[in-house]
């Protein structure tokens, strides 16, 4: 049999309604999808694509232009915020009185092929940047696994990818272009606004909005990505070799199971060959299974992992293989919430065995995968890994799911090795908190952000929390 | 990105709808057609009219819930903040092939 149709009829189990049953994972409650509904012929809310923000904004204006962007911002009423594709699952876009859509600031400005760098468009979704730039001849060095992102909230959430010798998104622009509240387009860079530059490249759009970005390229190059089972334990036994040796690993950590998944990523050989097929439904064939399973009273979460180690063990590796902007992102369609924290780089394999030692111990109900990835230091002042090589920790639970209890649980860990939180990911950290995080330059950034923005009118209620404005 | 809108814009005339604005094809590019025309997400796929026949028989209504809302892998408004209604409409018409009917089938 299979090992993905034994998984699916194994799964199916879980339907019986034993998952009222004493003992064993208690089920997390549900949620509705949606946190607000639609109304026929009334203004749409605006939802995220996690389903846990919304707001209803009087004002929508989508600019065309750059110049329409700096003058729609410039008189834009109330609380202004700026969204791109809105992927963030923390509450950076919300407001009630004008929300600017960046939909249309999309594609290549200008390039230059000799030094491989390109001026972007801030609104450009990153599954557009890859073949717009392999066009011209380069490729972004390394990208996040989904490529559903804007390029402009990607930048200034500080999302990143996996790689010892890569850093952040923010860490390859080489310059930018600041709109600000007051009518200005300021040219940002290491020469010009330095100061501004250092921090709107991790900013959470409380700065202003960027209109581009000129990025530091590559020339367009191919990978090959292996996918394979192995115990967690041996993966994380080898990792100062593993992070070493490869151009980019990570690895996904199955709760409740000793094995897990590493993802190895180098430059394309001669001779290699796509082998097996991504499924974007595993996750929910894994929660069935679990669902199926870990209600038993005693022993169902060593079944679980009994049952996961004996299917997948032996599992042959899946390997995809093309151009780099094809490899690096993955088909994402079952929806989420999530949070992750970067702590120190070396703490990483032990902070990541306490999370999997507690999801056990207390028989926490999760069971999807918590992804495990390293990225190199940068000097953006709010960065995650401002000073440091950081190795980053992603819980998710599913979206119809309260994610709230696994969360709360977990998150403290994260805080004993000096965790820094995702700034468009789920955490509970307050202005006081993060200051203590980020010694050198909290100040620096709020009194950039006191220039810029002195009457607060980007600062939602979620930005008056983080800055403490 | 403009070859792209020239070739929906002509295709339009074989389908018997109201042409879009080429704003709304920008928005499609950048938004819907990232899933639509990806046949790895399961999402129905544009110029594939049998794939949408069972979304369209539960009428505009519904389907203009699960589009502002999201379903499962469909993500709320699509993805696209700069959608207004009539935009997500005349979007969900121009991947499904027709117009959306007011009642269920």
């Amino acid at each position: 049999m299979k090992r993905r149709a034994f998984l699916r009829g194994t799964g199916a189990l879980g339907a019986t309604g034993a998952l009222a049953l004493l003992g064993g994972c208690k089920q997390p409650s549900t949620e509705p999808q949606s946190p607000i509904t639609y109304q026929p012929g009334k203004p749409v809310p605006w939802i995220n694509w996690a389903g846990n923000q919304s707001c209803q904004p009087q004002h929508r204006p989508a600019p065309a232009s750059i110049d329409e962007l700096v003058s729609v911002l410039k008189n834009a009423k109330g609380t202004v915020r700026a969204v791109g594709a809105g992927h963030s699952f923390s509450a950076v876009v919300p407001t009630d009185d004008t929300l600017i859509a960046t939909d249309l600031l999309s594609g290549v400005i200008d390039h230059d092929p000799a030094t491989n760098t390109a001026q972007v468009l801030s609104g450009t979704r990153l599954h557009d940047l890859g073949y717009m730039l392999a066009d011209i001849g380069q490729a972004l060095p390394n990208m996040p696994d989904m490529a559903y992102l804007a390029l402009g909230g990607a930048i200034v959430n500080c999302a990143h990818a996996t790689g010892v010798n890569f850093g952040s998104m923010g860490s390859y622009v080489t310059s930018l272009r600041l709109a600000t509240v007051g009518g200005e387009l300021l040219e940002c860079s290491p020469s010009s606004n330095p100061d501004i530059f250092k921090a709107v490249l991790t900013s959470a759009g409380a700065l202003g909005i960027v209109t581009d970005f000129t990025l530091q390229n590559q020339a367009d190059f191919d990978l090959t990505e292996v996918n394979k089972i192995e115990p967690l334990e041996d993966m994380l036994d080898d990792i100062e070799n593993r992070k070493a040796s490869n151009r980019h690993f990570e690895l996904f950590a199955l709760p409740h199971a000793s094995v897990g998944i590493s993802v190895t990523t180098n430059p394309a050989q001669p001779g290699d060959k796509a082998q097996g097929q991504d499924d974007p439904q595993a996750v929910n064939t894994l929660r069935d299974v679990f669902n199926a399973i870990s209600w038993i009273p005693g022993v169902g979460s060593s079944l679980y992992d009994k049952l996961l180690t004996a299917v997948m063990g032996n599992e042959a590796e899946t390997i995809r293989t093309g151009k780099a902007h094809e490899v690096f992102p993955h088909v994402r369609v079952v929806r989420f919430r999530e949070m992750e924290y970067t702590v120190p780089a070396e703490l990483g394999p032990a902070c990541l065995r306490e999370i999997m030692a507690t999801i056990r111990n207390k028989n926490l109900p999760l069971s999807f995968p918590i992804e495990y990835r390293y990225v190199k230091a940068d000097d953006i002042w709010l960065s995650m890994f401002q000073g440091q090589d950081g190795a980053t920790i992603s819980i998710h639970q599913y979206g119809d799911l309260d994610y709230r209890p696994i969360f709360a649980e977990i998150e403290p860990i994260f805080w004993r090795y000096g965790g820094r939180p995702h700034w468009g990911k789920l955490h509970t950290l307050k202005a006081s908190d993060l200051a203590a995080l980020y010694p050198k330059h909290w100040r620096d950034f709020l009194a950039v952000r006191q220039g810029l923005d002195p009457e607060k009118r980007l600062m939602n209620a979620h930005l008056k929390e983080l800055f403490g404005a | 990105m403009r070859l792209l809108i020239f070739v929906l814009l002509s295709a339009l005339s074989t389908i018997g709808q109201a042409a879009p604005t080429e704003r709304q094809l920008t928005l499609l590019t950048v938004n819907c057609l990232q899933c639509h025309a990806n046949i790895h997400t399961g999402a129905p796929i544009m110029g594939d009219p049998k794939t949408w026949q069972p979304i369209l028989a539960k009428g505009k209504q519904q389907i203009m819930t699960h589009v502002v809302e999201g379903l499962r892998g469909m993500p709320p408004l699509g993805y696209c903040s700069a959608c207004s209604e009539d935009d997500l409409v005349t979007l969900s018409e121009l991947l499904a092939g027709e117009a959306l009917q007011e009642t269920p089938r």
